[in-house]
């Protein structure tokens, strides 16, 4: 069932804070990694490769040893010598180069920033100065800084023993596209660009490590949102059981997808912690994340487009080669390119599409996970074809989406890739989105505007999601299942600890209300914890729009069961049939009868004899919850379903575009938005707020830089440019409300925006440009870029 | 080392830090004042916003050696749990905050405006507000809590 929920209302006043991390925050009271404190607490410095491009003759740290209050100098190979090895456990893949790295490198430096030695010290300062007196000699080598020139057979070679540059191969193709292609009206050919840029959280990464020899144990805070598979990979690097690895994620200053990698420089802090038997911290300051962190979105798409002159998109071949940079980071920082050419067929019925995928290495920073996590690309790729054949045609975006849109009633819907679609109404969503941007309106407004010579437009842009995917194929390991415990204590208050980590998205406050829903009390007495593994025995993290689908359906099932035994409870002391036992409001009822909640709570530990004969005694579950519906790998055809199910969005943009400083204004931004069941509608406008910005940041200010030597050039936020305060576009935010069929009808939220909003902003710019006849096929549409396209124009 | 000797949150306090010391490090790492946050260490962000003599300063661009003699108000002595701010209470009301990194640098920047003006216009918060940034909000709500602020008496606290 569908329904339209209304026009965004203001948030209703509340008296105290809307949400129970609010305060802690507010006060400056939040514990975020570089707030924990130990005593006696030592500081890592990493000291890094200045070159893109080298082989490692020598590393000396003699010099720094002899700095008053230095602990510990260490070098790539001392370390390898009794520590293991990173890999990305993906032998089953032929086609991936088969790689394994140390926690520090050992025999070569493949781009700058890359980890080479590193000093623990009384203070950073001291660990920063002691860097300094390391010698490291170098034979440096030619360097290649762009994955096209990289494919070029006199390029120079990251890894000698491969004969190229290409780290992952991956062809795919589905249903008959030479059949297509021969059956065609015409063929149009494309090629798009994706610019690289950083999700950038305003934290840092960073972790402490603190090993006791006395018990073995080792206890780790981490920034990442991931730290139950992080463990699993500690354990596998460091030897130390998962018994004895305590990894707690603290409050998080974002994480946006850069946080799900197990860095070095995290399993370096465990390294060293047993080392130097000193709590040791390294806090990433922002240089070393703008160069040595991960970087994303880098593509190039060529793409051929066997078309009918009705506007029907018949097949569709694309070859995508992805900058990876240096693939040395788990999980494999190819992902995202994997699921761009897994979403590219979109909301559309496009069975018959073959694609190419060359992931390449580059002297550049890891590519990596960033919100939207490679599905901005594809829709970006499909949703620019639809207008620039329809631009060809003559046919409107409108009639060019529903033309190809996915039939109605067809669910699920498989899509030529194997996503198995249980979304709702295409035809309708775009509808309704139409109406809400008043888009008939809004191309009337830019005629208008056109006559005064004036640069406006108008886009649309549609996208499906795969929300809380599987990870196992990317990782090889993991899944997209999770865990949740949930414990009624005696008082009658509940405790809910879960595996995904929030990173901002407000979980303390949004699962409190979801399980305490369930169980009829007040979210006031329920406290949601998540990001211990000492507290839960494993968890999937947050990422993938996963959290509401997965962490809120494992809550929900932990209720559900612990709820089962309270009514079992309450049927005993009322002497009634468990099926006519009702929960709400604080009291299990039978009729006028009402027991409160905290008595069956009391009676589960503290007067047990209350229980009925056999009953054990104690109120609380751990459970683990799947869907059972989707794939760890690809079948023999190529197919995969990694998401229980799929979130929708679509964007309508009105820009107007200043020809001479190639400035983009947003005029309006309409956002129409399906994640299923809405759990808390002012947390999910937020997450739409904060993704719309990021991409705004992406398509008109952020752009990564190195030059031809592989040095990077943005290097500090006074080069990267995020959005500010005087940036701010607000959007116009729908819902549409389509319950998937997991528990509790959620489909996931956070990155719908960003992925559709890029490609809905572009479509806009390119209508703005169109009686210039500049068309848009690039991501990155920053003032310069915008002025370079102009003036290649009046030139040509 | 360098005895310095200033105000803080209103008391007393005495640190003997090296010339080099940041005023960001002094405050996290001696002081305990931890809701100064690190961001950018490159003055570009303002998460580490701290008051000296009611002044918007990036502590990680200030050596402790220079606040001598000042009075430095840090997020600690703006309000506390039982009893937020104004500012606080408007971000917390219009959902103007997610992960709270920049927070205390956004409520900082935001004392120091409605010290100046109690009733800023949209305009001028959004001017006075750009040198901080927020990577999570997209700022909507933060200025929407601001705004809504600037209309009541009790903005200036």
């Amino acid at each position: 069932m569908t329904a339209v929920a209304p026009p965004q209302a203001p948030p209703e006043p509340t008296t105290g804070v809307r949400r129970r991390e609010d305060t802690r925050f507010l006060c400056g009271q939040g514990e975020y990694l570089g707030d924990v404190q130990r005593p006696d607490l030592k500081h890592i410095a990493i000291l890094r490769s200045p070159l893109a491009h080298a082989r490692i003759r020598d590393v000396d740290v003699s010099g720094a040893l002899t700095l008053p209050g230095v602990i510990g100098a260490f070098t790539g190979a001392e370390l390898a010598a009794d520590t293991g090895t990173f890999s990305h456990h993906l032998e089953a893949i032929p086609t991936l180069r088969q790689l394994t790295w140390s926690v520090l490198a050992t025999d070569k430096v493949r781009f700058v920033g890359e980890p080479v030695a590193a000093v623990v010290a009384d203070s950073r300062y001291i660990a920063e100065d002691a860097l300094e007196l390391i010698e490291v000699d170098y034979e440096e080598l030619p360097a290649v800084n762009d994955a096209e020139a990289a494919l070029q057979a006199d390029a120079p070679q990251l890894y000698e023993d491969w004969g190229d540059n290409v780290f992952l191969y991956i062809p795919g193709a589905h249903g008959d596209t030479e059949a297509a292609f021969e059956a065609a009206d015409g063929v149009l050919t494309e090629r798009f660009t994706h610019h690289r840029i950083i999700g950038l959280p305003m934290e840092g990464h960073g972790a402490m490590g603190e090993f006791d020899p006395a018990t073995g144990r080792l206890e780790m805070y981490v920034s990442t949102q991931i730290p139950h598979q992080l463990r699993t990979v500690v354990s596998e690097i460091t030897g130390l059981s998962e018994t004895k690895i305590r990894i707690v994620a603290p409050d998080m200053g974002g994480g946006f997808g850069n946080k799900i990698h197990m860095f070095r420089e995290e399993v370096l802090v465990a390294v060293l912690a047993m080392r130097v038997r000193h709590p040791v911290v390294w806090r990433q300051d922002r240089t070393e994340s703008l160069t040595a962190s991960v970087h994303s979105r880098q593509q190039t798409h060529k793409v051929e487009v066997a078309y009918r002159n009705d506007g029907r998109v018949l097949g569709l071949r694309a070859d995508i080669i992805a900058d990876v940079g240096s693939p040395e980071l788990y999980i494999l920082g190819s992902g995202p390119a994997i699921v761009t050419t897994a979403i590219i067929p979109n909301c559309y019925d496009l069975q018959d599409y073959a694609f190419e995928l060359r992931c390449v290495a580059t002297n550049k920073a890891h590519m990596g996970g960033y919100r939207g996590y490679g599905q901005g690309q594809a829709v970006f790729l499909i949703e620019r074809v639809l207008d620039l054949l329809g631009e060809k045609l003559g046919i409107d975006p409108v009639t060019m989406r529903r033309v190809n849109m996915i039939p109605d009633g067809q669910r699920p819907y498989i899509t030529a890739t194997g996503a198995v679609l249980d979304c709702g109404s295409f035809h309708d969503q775009l509808t309704d989105l139409l109406e809400a941007a008043d888009y008939d309106g809004a191309c009337r407004e830019r005629d208008e505007a056109r006559e005064e010579d004036r640069l406006v437009g108008v886009g649309l842009a549609q996208m499906v999601e795969a929300t809380a995917p599987n990870i196992h194929a990317l990782a090889g390991q993991f899944g997209g299942y999770e865990m949740a415990m949930l414990a009624v204590q005696p008082d009658g208050k509940v405790t809910v600890v879960v595996g995904t980590k929030s990173q901002g998205q407000s979980h303390e406050t949004v699962f409190a209300k979801v399980a305490a829903d369930e169980l009829g009390i007040s979210p006031d007495d329920v406290t949601v914890s998540d990001g211990d593994t000492g507290v839960l025995p494993y968890g999937t993290g947050t990422w993938g729009s996963r959290s509401a689908v997965m962490g809120g359906g494992a809550i929900i099932k932990a209720a559900r069961q612990v709820r089962e035994k309270m009514v079992a409870i309450a049927a005993g002391l009322l002497d009634a049939p468990a099926d006519q036992i009702t929960v709400s409001d604080g009291f299990f009822r039978l009729g006028e009868a009402a027991i409160p909640f905290a008595q069956i709570a009391a009676a589960a530990y503290l007067h047990t004899f209350l229980l009925p004969p056999g009953m054990d005694p104690g109120l609380s579950v751990i459970v683990g919850y799947d869907s059972f519906s989707t794939s760890p790998f690809p079948d023999e055809r190529g197919k995969l379903n990694v998401s229980p199910t799929y979130a929708t969005a679509a964007a309508a943009a009105v820009v107007e575009v200043d020809r001479a400083t190639g400035v983009v204004s947003v005029k309006d931004l309409t956002i129409l938005h399906d994640c299923g069941t809405v759990m808390d509608r002012v947390v999910l406008d937020g997450q739409i707020h904060g993704a719309v910005m990021q991409a705004v940041g992406q398509t008109f200010l952020e752009e990564l830089h190195y030059d031809e030597n592989g040095q990077p050039l943005t290097t500090t936020l006074l080069d990267y440019t995020i959005p500010t305060f005087g940036d701010v576009v607000e959007p116009k935010i729908v819902h549409r409300e389509t319950p998937s069929d997991l528990i509790g009808g959620y489909r996931g939220a956070g990155e719908g925006a960003i992925i559709v909003t890029p490609v809905a902003l572009a479509a806009a710019v390119h209508d703005a440009l169109k009686p210039l006849g500049v068309p848009i096929t690039q991501a990155n549409l920053s003032p310069p870029r915008l002025r370079d396209l102009l003036r290649g124009h009046s030139a040509a | 080392m360098t005895g310095v000797r200033f105000s803080l949150n209103g008391e007393a306090a005495e640190v003997d830090v090296e010339p080099r010391e940041l005023l960001l490090d002094t405050l996290r790492d001696r002081l305990a004042m931890t809701g100064t946050h690190a961001a950018c260490e490159q003055g570009a962000c303002g998460a580490c916003t701290v008051l000296i003599d009611g002044n918007g300063v990036r502590s990680c661009l200030m050596f402790t050696v220079q606040v001598g003699g000042s009075e430095v108000r840090t997020i600690e002595g703006v309000g506390s749990p039982g009893s937020l701010h104004p500012i606080q209470q408007a971000l917390s009301e219009h959902h103007g905050l997610q992960c709270g990194f920049c927070t205390p640098g956004i409520v900082l920047t935001a004392l120091e405006l409605f010290e100046t003006d109690p009733h800023p216009s949209r305009q001028q918060i959004v001017e006075w507000m750009s040198g901080n940034l927020c990577r999570c909000t997209g700022y909507i709500n933060i200025i929407s809590a601001l705004e809504a602020l600037a209309g009541t008496a009790e903005a200036r606290s």
